[in-house]
């Protein structure tokens, strides 16, 4: 078996230890004898999306982002393309935001966004951000699994129809929110990083079945001695609920 | 309040805290809690310096401290690393006159980032020194991006003398905010050590005129060294000062015709070195002084501090950011024997609660058969764990959450003990193992 990974904007979009969520999908499948493929896909450069099985876009700082979004908008018909091939989208703070209609950000200027969903975005007022730990309950196509996280985001999102998840402790989409980020079995798009995966091993393994299902089909995937992984997790998560 | 009763009651308090054998910043907060505008009650001396910058900054004001003491000077600094502005307003109200005066001929102060408005708006800063600006503190500092346009306005009406590092983009551009300033570049050329490409976090890789990507001839760590924008010539600086023939077999460095050392032997702490010889030159003090304070200065405070504990020596090493914990790891790894390491992630405040910049740093870099042993430890110590689980640390990976008992580690070990900490970590972890000497 063989996933192939495409990391657009590796070069711009690696604000919050990005590289973490791509070392974890690596080093996931490399232990149970994957091969993985990773590409970067940097601004002006040509990668035929369709050809992957999973594609992720991380943060990035607000500078850099207006600076890609008009690259993105040209890829449009290429991200609507890989979605009908099946190929699975991971998208982490602005990638989330970018997917969405638009995003407007601290100074007003309004950014368009690929407009794939129906949420959009803007900047809270007095520059004023969401920043702390995490905790939500992720609903993974049914599957209810806790997930821990940090957000740090100035962008409100609203309109979201299909959230990931709903948050016990952190604020979520918008200051105090209900809900988490975006899901909808295909495209998952969230606030979390610290990075996201590392600490949830749940996530990444539903992620990269997910992916594989584009060549596969349903896929089971050999378990890991995730001893590290789920420490860290409870660490964390004792605190939280600690003190909550 | 008048400012003298203000000034009376500061220096009783400080009185009071340093028979309690505590310093800090606490009689600073009271008065300008009293008065917001405490810091311009003051006649200050001619020669006042500012130093800011992501890294080094500690290092190199108590670099610039020493060389103008040496000069003869009566200098006065904020050394311990009280860096915000009622850190500052403590060291001035604790060398003012009641005539208030400030009592010195030059002061030094290191200034953090984000104070760097507040504190130039109230003291009459005429030289003012920026090291380098590097991803930090996401939650705390925000974007650099923030700290960069910040630090813009403060310097749109500054008129003295502005002493940048060349080789950094982030800071070269502030030239272009501070029209008023005489600015000064200082910079090192290709070293053994510089290379074509760099894989290390860092920001700027755009032109800040015109957006285009900026092309380097070489770096020397993470974005630092040589770029240059081929569409506006951004980047093109003269130097003022300018170290070359770096040599890493005695951490030393030439300008001009004279060779200097460097405090470790590393290209950050040349860099710290050529700020200072930029700052003498700034502030007309002879580089003799400087080259006297270079040849025999010691590192402290957790800064590549040395314990001699069991007969063995264990250094101790601050980290904060990706950049510094690259850089230290590549210290470290210098040495070729095996070594156990013990490292502290907190996420106070003060250390950045978001420690998300752990997997931006190469920590692969001490999975390496040399390294025999990892303890860590501290609030995030599985998070630091789980780190170089997916660096694929082969040797013994171990969580000892308490500081206290994870440092007793360095006494059982029989290969050579390195300690790298986070800022809250540091000051513990340096009483911890001074008691072990």
């Amino acid at each position: 078996m063989e996933l192939k990974i495409l990391w657009m904007y590796h070069d711009v979009m690696d604000l919050y230890g990005d590289k973490g969520n791509i070392a974890v999908l690596k080093k996931r499948c490399e232990r149970r004898g994957i091969a993985v493929q990773i590409d970067t896909c940097g601004m002006g450069e040509r990668a035929d999306m369709c050809a992957y099985d999973l594609i992720f876009m991380g943060g990035g700082a607000d500078k850099e982002q207006s600076l890609l979004y008009q690259d993105l908008i040209k890829r449009k018909e290429q991200v609507q393309a890989a979605l009908e091939s099946g190929s699975f989208i991971l998208l982490i703070c602005g990638g989330y935001q970018l997917f969405g209609k638009y995003y407007v950000d601290a100074f007003g200027n309004q950014i368009e966004g690929l407009g794939l969903f129906p949420y959009y975005t803007n900047a809270a007022a007095d520059n004023k951000r969401c920043i702390g730990n995490v905790l939500i309950e992720a609903n993974l196509d049914g599957e209810r699994v806790e997930v821990i996280g940090f957000e740090n985001h100035g962008g409100q999102s609203e309109g979201v129809t299909q959230p990931f998840g709903k948050v016990i402790i952190g604020h979520g989409n918008v200051f105090h929110g209900t809900y988490e980020g975006f899901y909808n079995g295909q495209v998952l798009g969230t606030y979390l990083h610290g990075p996201l995966l590392p600490k949830n091993a749940k996530l990444a393994d539903h992620i990269l079945k997910k992916a594989l299902k584009k060549r596969y089909g349903e896929v089971t995937l050999a378990p890991l001695d995730d001893t590290w992984e789920n420490k860290a997790f409870a660490a964390m998560k004792k605190r939280l609920i600690h003190a909550k | 309040m008048k400012a003298r009763a203000i000034l009376l009651m500061v220096k009783l308090i400080r009185r009071m805290l340093l028979l309690m054998k505590r310093g800090g910043s606490l009689p600073g907060t009271i008065a300008l809690k009293l008065d917001p505008a405490f810091l311009t009650r003051f006649a200050y001396p001619d020669t006042v310096i500012m130093v800011t910058g992501t890294n080094g900054k500690t290092t190199t004001s108590n670099l610039i401290y020493e060389t103008i003491a040496a000069a003869g000077k009566k200098v006065i600094a904020n050394r311990k690393g009280d860096n915000l502005k009622a850190g500052i307003a403590t060291l001035i109200a604790a060398h003012a006159s009641w005539k208030m005066q400030v009592k010195a001929e030059v002061i030094v102060m290191e200034c953090d980032e984000l104070n760097v408005p507040k504190v130039m708006q109230d003291v009459p800063v005429n030289i003012f020194c920026i090291n380098n600006f590097f991803r930090d503190q996401l939650d705390r500092a925000g974007e650099m991006e923030t700290i960069i346009r910040r630090m813009s306005g403060a310097l749109a009406h500054y008129k003295g003398i502005l002493v940048l590092n060349g080789d950094d983009p982030n800071v070269v551009r502030l030239q272009d905010d501070a029209p008023y300033a005489d600015v000064r570049f200082f910079g090192i050329a290709e070293t053994s050590r510089s290379s074509e490409k760099s894989d290390e976090a860092s920001e700027g890789k755009f032109c800040p005129r015109c957006a285009r990507p900026l092309t380097y001839a070489y770096y020397q760590y993470s974005h630092i060294g040589r770029f240059h924008c081929e569409q506006c010539g951004f980047g093109d600086v003269s130097y003022r000062v300018y170290g070359e023939n770096c040599d890493f077999t005695d951490r030393s460095f030439m300008v001009g015709a004279t060779r200097y050392h460097a405090p470790q032997n590393a290209l950050y702490a040349m860099y710290n070195a050529v700020a200072l010889l930029g700052v003498c030159e700034a502030a007309d003090i002879s580089f003799v002084y400087a080259k006297a304070v270079l040849d025999h200065f010691e590192l402290k405070d957790g800064r590549s501090e040395a314990f001699l504990i069991g007969g063995k020596r264990c250094m101790l090493n601050l980290v904060k950011n990706p950049t510094g914990a690259n850089e230290t790891m590549k210290f470290i790894m210098e040495d070729p024997s095996k070594k156990m390491i013990v490292i502290i992630l907190n996420d106070n405040d003060q250390d950045g609660c978001d420690v998300s910049w752990i997997w931006d740093a190469h920590f692969e870099r001490l999975c390496d058969h040399s390294v025999t042993r990892i303890v860590c430890s501290g609030k995030r110590a599985y998070d630091m764990a789980l780190r170089f689980h997916y660096g694929d640390f082969a040797g013994e990976l171990t969580v000892i959450e308490d500081l206290e008992a994870a440092l007793a580690e360095v006494r059982q070990t029989s290969d050579r003990p390195y300690v790298i900490a986070t800022y809250t970590a540091l000051q513990p972890a340096r009483s911890v193992l001074r008691r072990m000497t």
